[in-house]
């Protein structure tokens, strides 16, 4: 169970924030088997393949609100695990869901272009989780 | 001729040059000494303090001894009458600064490993003696190596390390040097809580205070119980503490996958008392453990719609050893609240069905309706009561308002002091961490929640919060203490008996002072025992705020004439007032 490259798995680039990941990791009373990260990690990486799923639904249905709900729910999670590339688009489909330009300041009246922007987010979001995603694997020896 | 440049130096220090013009006064080379030396002299010292000194030539029959100068003496016309050939580097002015009359080592000194220290061989007057206007910094480095002065001699000449030594000042403690920016841990034992220790010297002081009046009944409060000496060793291993109660989980919150190792993080074996929290007696192992932690027993709600934030909070919740409630929604969480005994919520803001911000706008509505913290600590029983049924003093409002639905119940017990609102918001805009403090949050943490905020937030008004619900902290912390102290006052004497008992004494005719005062011993104890011991429907006085009135508070309801006599300001015992007000007043901190 124990990981033999701790230290290179340690390097998530830029898809992590260390210092937020670490402090879940402290939270583990076993270094060795992270349960508890692991735990919150696995739950998360679940829970965003299914809010992926309700944003393709709702991207499909146009449910503009219903989108800038789910990005602003998978910003939370992943923002606190410290997946900041997700949790950046996660905030970008929250923005244009809500028709907000990205800063979630100005607004926006064309709807078209906010699905079209919320697609290429979502698309971004997910390659981007993919790749933690396969990170978080490997680094907790499960794949 | 044009600017000319003067050599001045301190002390022992080296000497360093500064300008002036051929018409300049020694005042003006004053001036130009503070800014040469705006880090040390320029910092304390103003021109006028500074006093500049000369040195004749050896051998020259001139001048004769050393001399101060005088402000108004033209400076460029003394140098070249002292020093014909012009002034060379070791017959620098000397640059005096009044002495400070308590050199007082940096407040900062803190954990740092250097020792300040005065040169003990500097007199005010003493001409060879220069003195540092800073408290020198002898680092045991320096001290070691002999590069201190040690003898000071007005023409030795000493190099740039003097001036280290001499006129620096003391380094600043980086921000970074904090001590505690440890996460929590689990296995961590902090030594216990200065908080915790505090009010324990607190109250110990209150025993010691009031022990001579106590007369013969041993003080009400013993000290702390000892239990978690030996708890804390147990803690201190790797061994995880046994699991006394297995948090019964939320519904919709798995807390499985986590077993084994992670028990350690259970919070103190306080099982969840769904419906009355905060008021039940925590089971043995809680108020053991609560003295070797450092964040205060309170209640926590989480309101946090995603679960894996609530699984984060909760796991942290855990750690810091605190009870907690979870609520996914603002609509579960004002529910939740009802049920009463929560010290601090942490809000995230936007969630579904209601929103954090609607949550603590109805959560703020219910406490003002309810009146709790406003009067409930001054008011009276009766008055308390007939002001919730609608027929007080703001009997109108509470009428127009005041519906069924609204009614906190049990709120005497259950909701001491409006609870804490700490919003989580995931924005970053100042906008709208006014409009979570609008809504009546109480203070804010940014999303994604950095653990040692949360810690301190928790700890910080944890605190507070224990400190305001008073007995039921105390409860936490004095099982043994309250046991001890029911065994010792007058077994099974109830409430009601005690209350008779003043009755009985109140109704009597006028006593002599002495009497009085005896009285007032008794009196004092009696109401010690209650506020230890008594259970939180005691008087209002004893288990709420609102402690200076208390004493009149307590007695109120005998409606004896001579009761003012006793506590008022008619009494002229000499303890009267104060040691009523001392008696109650360290409780209330």
């Amino acid at each position: 169970m124990a990981e033999e490259n701790h230290d290179e798995s340690l390097e998530f680039g830029d898809n992590v924030d260390m210092s937020t990941f670490e402090q879940i990791l402290d939270m583990d009373d076993d270094e060795d088997d992270k349960e508890f990260s692991k735990g919150i990690v696995f739950g998360f990486l679940e829970q965003a393949e299914q809010t992926f799923d309700k944003m393709e639904a709702s991207l499909a249905s146009k449910d503009l609100q219903e989108l800038s709900a789910l990005g602003h729910f998978l910003k939370g999670s992943s923002a606190t695990l410290g997946f900041v590339k997700v949790k950046d688009q996660c905030e970008r489909i929250q923005h244009f869901g809500a028709k907000k330009d990205e800063t979630g300041t100005g607004n926006i009246q064309d709807e078209e272009y906010c699905l079209r922007m919320i697609s290429e987010a979502l698309a971004e979001a997910k390659k981007t989780f993919n790749e933690v995603a396969a990170q978080m694997r490997q680094y907790y020896a499960e794949s | 001729m044009a600017i000319r440049k003067l050599w001045v130096r301190r002390g022992n220090a080296s000497a360093t040059q500064v300008a002036v013009s051929p018409d300049d006064l020694v005042d003006d080379v004053r001036d130009a000494v503070i800014r040469k030396y705006l880090n040390s002299i320029g910092r304390t010292f103003d021109a006028p303090d500074v006093s500049l000194r000369i040195c004749p030539r050896e051998q020259t029959n001139k001048a004769g001894n050393e001399r101060t100068l005088a402000p108004d003496e033209p400076i460029v016309r003394l140098i070249d009458a002292y020093y014909p050939g012009g002034q060379k580097v070791e017959e620098a002015l000397i640059i005096d600064v009044p002495q400070r009359r308590t050199p007082k080592p940096s407040p900062r000194s803190g954990p740092h490993l250097q020792s300040y220290y005065i040169a003990e061989e500097i007199r005010p007057g003493d001409a060879d003696d220069y003195f540092p206007p800073m408290p020198a910094l002898q680092s045991p480095h320096a001290n070691a190596h002999g590069t201190l002065p040690t003898s000071h001699s007005a023409n030795s000449h000493l190099h740039s390390m003097a001036v280290l030594t001499t006129g620096q000042l003391p380094p600043l403690p980086s921000p970074g040097g904090r001590s505690n920016r440890h996460r929590p841990k689990a296995g961590r034992q902090t030594t216990s809580s200065p908080t915790i220790l505090h009010s324990a010297q607190i109250s110990n002081n209150h025993l010691d205070h009031k022990q001579p009046l106590n007369g013969t009944i041993p003080p009400p409060t013993p000290p702390l119980p000892t239990p978690p000496a030996q708890n804390s060793d147990s803690r201190n291993s790797t061994t995880p503490p046994t699991r006394v109660a297995s948090p019964p989980p939320n519904p919709r919150q798995r807390s499985g996958r986590r077993k084994g190792p992670t028990n350690s993080m259970d919070r103190n074996g306080a099982t969840r008392h769904h419906s009355n929290m905060g008021h039940v007696l925590p089971t043995a192992p809680a108020s053991v453990g609560l003295l070797d932690t450092s964040v205060p027993p309170i209640n926590v709600l989480i309101v946090e719609d995603n679960v894996i934030n609530l699984k984060l909070l909760e796991a942290f919740m855990k750690r810091l050893k605190v009870r907690w409630k979870t609520a996914m929604n603002g609509k579960e969480a004002v529910a939740v609240w009802r049920t009463g005994g929560f010290h601090l919520v942490l809000m995230d803001i936007q969630l579904p069905v209601m929103n954090g911000l609607e949550a603590t706008k109805e959560i703020r509505r219910l406490e003002a309706l309810n009146k709790i913290g406003v009067l409930s600590g001054s008011l009276p029983d009766g008055l308390l009561e007939s002001c919730l049924n609608g027929d007080g003093v703001d009997g109108d409002l509470a009428d127009e308002e005041m519906k069924s639905e609204d009614r906190l119940q049990d709120r005497k017990a259950m909701f001491k002091s409006p609870v804490i609102i700490v919003a989580l918001t995931a924005s970053s805009l100042q906008s709208d961490r006014h409009e979570a403090l609008a809504a009546g949050c109480n203070d804010f943490l940014t999303k994604p929640v950095n653990f040692v905020w949360m810690e301190r937030k928790v700890t910080e008004w944890g605190c507070m919060q224990a400190l305001i619900d008073f007995d039921g902290w105390r409860k936490w912390k004095g099982l043994a203490a309250q046991e001890e102290a029911n065994k010792t006052s007058k077994k099974g004497e109830s409430k009601a008996d005690q209350r008779a008992a003043l009755k009985a004494i109140f109704s009597q005719p006028p006593k002599t002072r002495k009497e009085r005062e005896k009285e007032k011993e008794r009196e004092l104890k009696e109401r010690e025992n209650a506020q230890v011991g008594g259970p939180v429907g005691g008087p209002v006085g004893a288990s709420t705020g609102g402690r200076p009135k208390s004493p009149t508070n307590v007695r109120r309801p005998t409606g004896k004439t001579n009761i003012i006599e006793v506590n008022g300001n008619g009494y002229d015992g000499k303890n009267d007032s104060s040691t009523s007000g001392t008696a109650v007043m360290p409780e209330k901190r």
